[in-house]
């Protein structure tokens, strides 16, 4: 076990505990409790991503939907912030979230978060770095956080942890995958399609000028594909 | 091989044994010339592969479409696999052609399982460190896909893919970064310094 904490330390180092760069937008409520019907949701959530094996491991998914403690964030809170070093899970039960990318002065959204997904920064879960990205909610949202510390520990312990961590990257894979189908479209109208296909609500959540960055064309590219397929 | 695996940021010298153990296992593969679609990697193969040399096209149909559509380029000293397959027990989207003439070694699933027998923590962070690597690669070339200027999706190609920017043709170029043909041309008529 001991040499298995030295080679989790090797591909997860200790985060390194920066001045946490808060945005003035993160004043999330946490409530340390979730409902019944929350904890059978989210254990749920968990069940279909996870293959168990033993009862051991049912038991360790069971203490691990436990950690999870609830939190409202209001449209327009920040879920986690970019350069943060708290690298939790999170379940989301209600909202949708955007995560941004910042390059220079500019950010530009990279994906979307819907109720019933998982939501988290790669940075700090997967690759151990400060944030790249951030993440905020475009409406009022509810959501199941694990912090990082209990995910941590249940890697260190490998078994259901090892087995979180691989459909963490799978789930990430996939949703790049379904994105990089939309962006390679070389046509904006196709684009749009099959941007709304991943996510028929989109025309609602985010302003144009967003949607046009979204899907890599320019606003006037964006309202002439939204005019031929009769969406403006 | 083993450059692959020492280039993962996971890697130490406490690897080694395990990466030795994972080389052996390798058996020689397959070669396969220009153009040929690698069908080793059918509906139910769950083997990992790695491209020796060469460059491979990941291609996949696309519903918008009429022919099969690139997905991406895979160059060589890389790892691939069947993700449906493996990930999530389903028929392959997607299939795999020989841009060049490619040579790649296969470790078979029945290897893989028992390797993770033996080194069970080593052989599973080999694996999500890859994994981890292919989906920031992923996340890079999304970003280049969504600039909305042909030239700058060029100078991302030159800059960021160097070997690919070389070796590819101008219509899997403009497949790659998400354009059409028309596009492409007129950004190299604009612009002559993306001349190959």
């Amino acid at each position: 076990m001991k040499q298995c904490g030295k080679l989790f330390r090797l591909i997860f180092p200790r985060p390194v505990f920066f001045n946490n760069l808060s945005s003035p937008y993160q004043t999330n409520t946490t409530t340390p409790m979730l409902t019944q019907e929350e904890v059978e949701r989210l254990h749920y959530g968990l069940l279909s991503h996870i293959q168990l094996q033993g009862d051991v491991e049912v038991q360790a998914l069971r203490e691990l939907s436990s950690k999870f403690t609830l939190r409202d964030v209001p449209a327009g809170h920040t879920l986690w912030d970019l350069n943060s070093d708290t690298g939790d899970l999170h379940f989301i039960f209600e909202g949708t979230f955007a995560e941004y990318l910042q390059r220079g002065t500019h950010s530009f959204i990279l994906r979307f978060s819907r109720p019933g997904k998982f939501a988290f920064s790669e940075d700090l879960l997967l690759y151990s770095k400060r944030s790249d990205t951030y993440s905020k909610a475009l409406s009022h949202a509810k959501v199941a956080s694990l912090p990082s510390v209990h995910f941590q520990n249940a890697l260190r312990q490998g078994g259901l942890g090892a087995k979180l961590m691989e459909v963490l990257i799978n789930l990430s894979m996939t949703e790049y995958r379904n994105t990089t189908y939309e962006m390679l479209q070389t046509s904006g109208t196709n684009r749009i399609h099959a941007a709304l296909e991943q996510f028929p609500d989109l025309l609602h959540l985010i302003p144009r000028r967003e949607l046009a960055d979204y899907i890599g064309i320019s606003r006037a590219s964006l309202f002439r594909s939204l005019k031929e397929i009769g969406h403006e | 091989m083993r450059k692959y695996f020492e280039s993962l940021p996971v890697y130490s010298e406490f690897f080694d044994e395990a990466i030795d153990a994972i080389i052996a296992a390798m058996d020689s593969g397959i070669s396969a010339e220009k153009g040929r679609v690698l069908i080793e990697l059918g509906s139910t193969n769950k083997d990992f592969w790695f491209l020796k040399d060469g460059f491979l096209k990941e291609m996949y149909r696309s519903p918008y479409a009429k022919e099969d559509s690139l997905f991406n380029m895979i160059p060589p000293s890389s790892i691939f696999v069947n993700e449906d397959t493996l990930f999530s027990n389903q028929r392959p989207q997607h299939y795999f052609t020989a841009y060049t003439s490619v040579e790649i070694l296969r470790l078979k699933e029945a290897e893989y399982m028992r390797l993770l027998q033996k080194y069970p923590v080593v052989i599973n962070l080999l694996y999500l460190s890859g994994t981890a690597e292919i989906q920031k690669s992923r996340r890079e070339r999304l970003n280049m896909l969504r600039m909305n200027k042909t030239p700058n999706r060029i100078e991302w190609v030159q800059q960021h893919r160097r070997e690919l920017y070389h070796i590819m043709d101008r219509i899997t170029l403009a497949q790659y970064i998400g354009v059409s043909r028309a596009s492409l041309y007129r950004a190299f008529e604009k612009n002559k310094k993306y001349q190959f």
